[in-house]
């Protein structure tokens, strides 16, 4: 029963803002149900720790893995609606563009992720994937420019196709297991597959057809490389609130369908074919989006780029395999959605100020904003995998993975992306944040909202950079338990 | 009722040849009405299929889900489809990037193409040579659709298309999956040309053409 | 006995045609809310031109007073192919439906001789656009053909059609599917209606067969007319009889035949209403569309033909 209130929350919360006509009592009634979403991720995530694995009816479930991409999401959800609540200040009204649309969508989205964590069968998990697409389509149009309604529609077009062939993939995957002798109308619960996982070796043609079709389609949401192209668009032209939930939370949805999907196929017919290809796919993910960040012009569009290539390394993470990859590849997640929205943030101050995005004509933000300024470089060297920041910890614990498995290429391929990156946003914002200005904006009065928000992130990311929590740790324990039954603790 | 239900059999066995001849002809269709007329006929043999499916293996659940093909694919996203081209007040040509005559001949090319694919999947997937590769020229076909017309509704009638074969490739293996799922998958394919349909018209309202093809403000 | 019943298959042919083309011309006067003139209209026309004189332009050789009677002797040899009520004809070879096209092309070939000696503008862009036309129809027609004849392992259109006569309605079957489309098509661009050719038009941006006509008059305009009514009709009962035989005598008893020519009557009477509408609702296309929808046909009937080595 817990596991409906994280459901049931933001639908109430959605429903009651899009009745609301008072600008100022939505943005109440949004931080009040943010709190209370909170609240609810806080207690499942207890009970999941206290009692083991959580179920309700047939098609909800909660485990180890599903409170590690719960507190995830709930974090950098709160940190969101405590941010969008201060930089929303001016909409543009519109069709569907007011501050009530803003927040009743970002509900709609958020009870579309948390539907997607806690989905007990595939089917219902692809129909949830397919949702948070619809959700925040209009999100990513929300602005009503030309470049928002163009990167709206390749988005709701992109990923509609590319969740479609998911679609198949999952069909196939049922196909193996009815042919595998599970009963068809549990053969898409997730429990029940890995538990005859075993027994499905006889159709190992079939479950590769089927991976494959998921790691395109569900890849398309990851924003794996050659099925990437919304991505920049959809991530640029989002009001920023909107680019962090997209890259901080949505990516990591698509992953944890890839995640679930990987252990029902190394489970059947060992690690060998899906790691394989995920390491492909980061590979390739990681080097092209590398390289594109030399030459982008916009900020949000570079820290989308950004998203690609951590998203390569999460792929690399879980491709290696192992109980270091897959450590790893989870803690990367975590501290990369932190890292990218302390960035989104920094960067809708920058876009507030500045008025506009293009890198060329910002400069000497250390003169007119030095509060952003200097956010921008610690986000700089945090998302470059500097120490004290997590991201160290994490990109570390894989390439070290990825020695000790032998995968010297990936290795090097890794370090040489990670070096590309250090340079292209160093060369970036160094010329955003030195140099003369060109006039002197009024220097706006930052709120206390946003230095509790970006203090939360830099702690975060500092704290698992330094040293991880126990408690933190044995979350993360408890998600590859479930995720590899046999590997237990790095 | 014996010559009735043979006919009806053996009709729904040659199901594959009405497939084919849609997807040619939606190649072939110079407006975007005829597209969306098509996808409708498409949609009513593979509910037919379903139908037939269900009465072999007398599964109420299984005429259940080919009801609700028939009220969503066959009646209300054309309906709505319909609608939209009417109130867009656009000209209503298919603007293609390819003549009539060499959008036949790819599209029989990739007829040719599903029939060769599926071939050496036909053991493992199960079910029918045709009614496989009818599903698997729909694919080929809504991708074409969508990456050579110009217009943005037409994009959708792709995807719709795109998507019509998936489902037939799920029909033609599986035997249909739990209800909620196909409820689900239908309602997800429902939001989602509402929500197309909103964008072709912001569209039009921001740039006053539907062309895509002109969509390239954002590169790189 | 057969002969006998294939001499009378002919003479039908040739004798009704013109009715089948007073038929469609009221229909379609009607659809569009006219009253029409009667439907025996054709006869009366070819009559009156009989009895009229035949005017030769002086610049004329030989070739012009030729041409009506080529064409109409071609036509006549074509009827002879066609089974309509019993699944022979009075004419068969193997490899018939070779030469039918072929005979169609030579009666064809010389009206644009005709046209071109009658020395007028109009004879020599009526010719060209004809020769366009026909050019890029004969192969989908040819193609089309030839696979319904692999389907039924025979080289007669009669055998064709007594194979497809045993053959369950209800099993489609994609070739044949294909093969209709494309021989529909180019029976459209065969016979000259719209939306390639509008046979009723006076306007010169839209003529094909009429622009190659207009010098004709007296007898020879007679045999023309009548040559392309014989040419619609026996396209018609050609697609009727490769792909929807049905219904024809398997005997030569009295009844049999009788039911035959019942069934045949609906079937013709089907397919003029469909003509009539499709021309009604239909414009007619315009000259640099026209090499494209023959592109359609030609795409269709290799797709048949390739389909007759994959359904195997």
């Amino acid at each position: 029963m817990i596991l409906l209130l994280p459901l049931f929350i933001p639908l109430a919360g959605a429903l009651f803002v899009f009745l609301c006509r008072n600008p100022r009592v939505v943005v109440r009634a949004a931080l009040t149900t943010g709190a209370l979403e909170l609240a609810a991720i806080g207690v499942t995530v207890n009970s999941i720790h206290s009692q083991g694995v959580l179920t309700a009816g047939r098609y909800l479930r909660a485990d180890g893995l599903t409170s590690f991409f719960l507190i995830s999401l709930g974090l950098i959800f709160a940190l969101v609606l405590v941010y969008s609540s201060g930089y929303l200040r001016h909409v543009p009204e519109g069709r569907f563009s007011s501050l009530r649309w803003f927040y009743g969508l970002v509900f709609l989205f958020l009870f579309t992720m948390v539907a997607v964590y806690l989905s007990a069968n595939l089917g219902m998990m692809w129909i949830f994937v397919e949702a948070t697409t619809l959700a925040s389509a209009l999100l990513v149009g929300f602005y009503n420019t030309e470049g928002a309604v163009e990167a709206g529609w390749k988005y709701l077009i992109v990923c509609t196709v590319g969740i479609a062939f998911a679609l198949f993939g999952t069909i196939a995957l049922y196909l193996a297991a009815v042919k595998g002798g599970v009963s068809p109308e549990s053969a898409l619960d997730w429990g029940t597959l890995m538990a005859a996982a075993p027994g499905l070796v006889g159709g190992h043609e079939l479950l590769k057809l089927a991976f494959v079709f998921v790691a395109v389609g569900y890849g398309t949401k990851v924003g794996f490389v050659p099925m990437h192209s919304w991505l920049p668009d959809a991530h640029a032209e989002a009001p920023s609130p909107i680019s962090a939930l997209l890259s901080a939370v949505l990516l990591n949805c698509a992953m944890y369908a890839l995640l679930r999907f990987d252990a029902i196929t190394s489970r059947a017919i060992g690690t060998g074919f899906s790691h394989t290809l995920l390491l492909i796919f980061g590979g390739v993910s990681l080097a092209v989006a590398s390289l594109l960040m030399i030459v982008q012009r916009d900020l949000k569009r570079l820290l989308a780029y950004s998203s690609i290539e951590h998203m390569g390394i999460v792929a690399i993470g879980v491709g290696l395999g192992g109980a270091l990859g897959l450590y790893g590849a989870l803690l990367h997640t975590f501290n990369h959605s932190i890292a990218k929205t302390f960035l989104f943030f920094t960067a809708g101050n920058v876009r507030e100020k500045f008025g506009t995005l293009r890198m060329e004509r910002i400069r000497g933000m250390a003169r007119s904003l030095p509060w952003t300024g200097g956010a921008l470089i610690l986000g700089a060297l945090a998302i470059t995998g500097m120490p004290p920041f997590g991201l160290f910890v994490s990109e570390l614990l894989i390439l070290t993975a990825a020695f000790s498995t032998a995968h010297y290429f990936i290795a090097v391929l890794m370090l040489a992306a990670i070096s590309v990156v250090f340079g292209a946003l160093l060369h970036h914002f160094q010329s955003m944040v030195m140099g003369k200005p060109e006039d002197v904006p009024v220097r706006p009065a930052l709120q206390a909202s946003w230095f509790v928000v970006m203090g939360v992130c830099v702690l975060c990311l500092v704290v698992l950079g330094v040293h991880i929590p126990a408690a933190f740790a044995a979350v993360l324990r408890g998600a590859m338990a479930v995720l590899q039954p046999a590997v237990l603790q790095p | 009722m014996g010559l009735f239900e043979s006919a009806a059999a053996r009709a729904l066995a040659s199901s594959g040849v009405f497939l084919f001849m849609t997807v040619l002809l939606i190649a072939a269709a110079r407006r975007i009405s005829t597209c969306i007329g098509l996808y409708s006929l498409q949609s009513l043999v593979i509910t037919a299929q379903i139908a037939a499916v269900s009465r072999m293996h007398h599964s109420a659940q299984g005429f259940a889900i080919a009801a609700m093909v028939l009220t969503v694919k066959v009646a209300a996203i054309p309906y709505a489809l319909y609608r939209i081209v009417e109130e867009l007040k656009a000209p209503r040509d298919v603007s293609s990037s390819t003549s009539p005559s060499q959008s036949v001949f790819i599209a029989a090319g990739l007829i040719l193409l599903s029939f060769f694919a599926v071939r050496p999947y036909v053991g493992v997937l199960g079910g029918d040579q045709a009614m496989l590769a009818a599903a698997v020229a729909l694919v080929l076909t809504g991708g074409f659709l969508m990456v050579s017309r110009k217009k943005a509704l037409m994009q959708v009638v792709g995807l719709l298309v795109l998507d019509n074969g998936i489902f037939l490739a799920a029909l033609a293996t599986t035997f249909g999956m739990p209800l909620v799922i196909e409820i689900g998958i239908v309602f997800d394919l429902l939001m989602g040309v509402f929500l197309m349909g909103l964008f072709v018209f912001r569209i039009r309202d921001t740039f006053d053409h539907l062309d895509v093809s002109k969509l390239r403000r954002l590169r790189g | 006995m057969i002969w006998a019943m294939n001499a009378v298959q002919v003479l039908l042919l040739i004798l009704l045609a013109p009715l089948v083309r007073g038929v469609i011309a009221r229909l379609k006067a009607r659809i569009q809310n006219r009253r029409g003139a009667s439907v025996w209209r054709p006869y009366s026309d070819v009559f009156k031109l009989f009895r009229k004189e035949d005017l030769v332009p002086a610049s004329a050789s030989f070739v012009f007073r030729l041409a009506p009677i080529v064409l109409f002797a071609t036509t006549l040899v074509v009827a002879a192919f066609v089974p309509l009520l019993y699944g022979s004809a009075l004419v068969g070879v193997t490899g018939d439906f070779v030469l039918l096209v072929y005979l169609l092309a030579l009666g064809r070939f010389f009206l644009m001789l005709g046209a071109i000696d009658g020395g007028s503008s109009f004879g020599g862009m009526g010719a060209s656009r004809e020769a366009l036309v026909s050019t890029l129809a004969e192969a989908p027609f040819l193609l089309a053909l030839m696979s319904v004849a692999i389907g039924a392992h025979t080289g007669t259109i009669a055998g064709i059609v007594q194979w497809t006569v045993g053959q369950n309605f209800f099993q489609f079957s994609a070739v044949h599917a294909l093969a209709f489309v494309a021989l529909a098509l180019v029976a459209i661009a065969e016979t000259g209606r719209i939306p390639v050719d509008n046979p009723t038009t006076h306007l010169e941006l839209t003529m094909i067969h009429e622009a190659m006509v207009l010098e004709y008059s007296g007898p020879s305009l007679a045999l023309i007319e009548w040559a392309s009514a014989i040419k619609l009709t026996v396209v018609m009962a050609l697609l009727i009889a490769l792909f929807v035989p049905w219904g024809m005598a398997t005997s030569l008893t009295a009844a049999a035949l009788a039911i035959a020519a019942l069934v045949l009557l609906l079937k013709m009477a089907a397919l003029v209403l469909v003509l009539a509408l499709m021309e009604s609702s239909v414009a007619k296309l315009r000259m640099y569309l026209v090499p494209d929808f023959l592109g359609v046909a030609s795409a269709l009937a290799i797709l048949a033909v390739v389909f007759t080595a994959l359904m195997r």
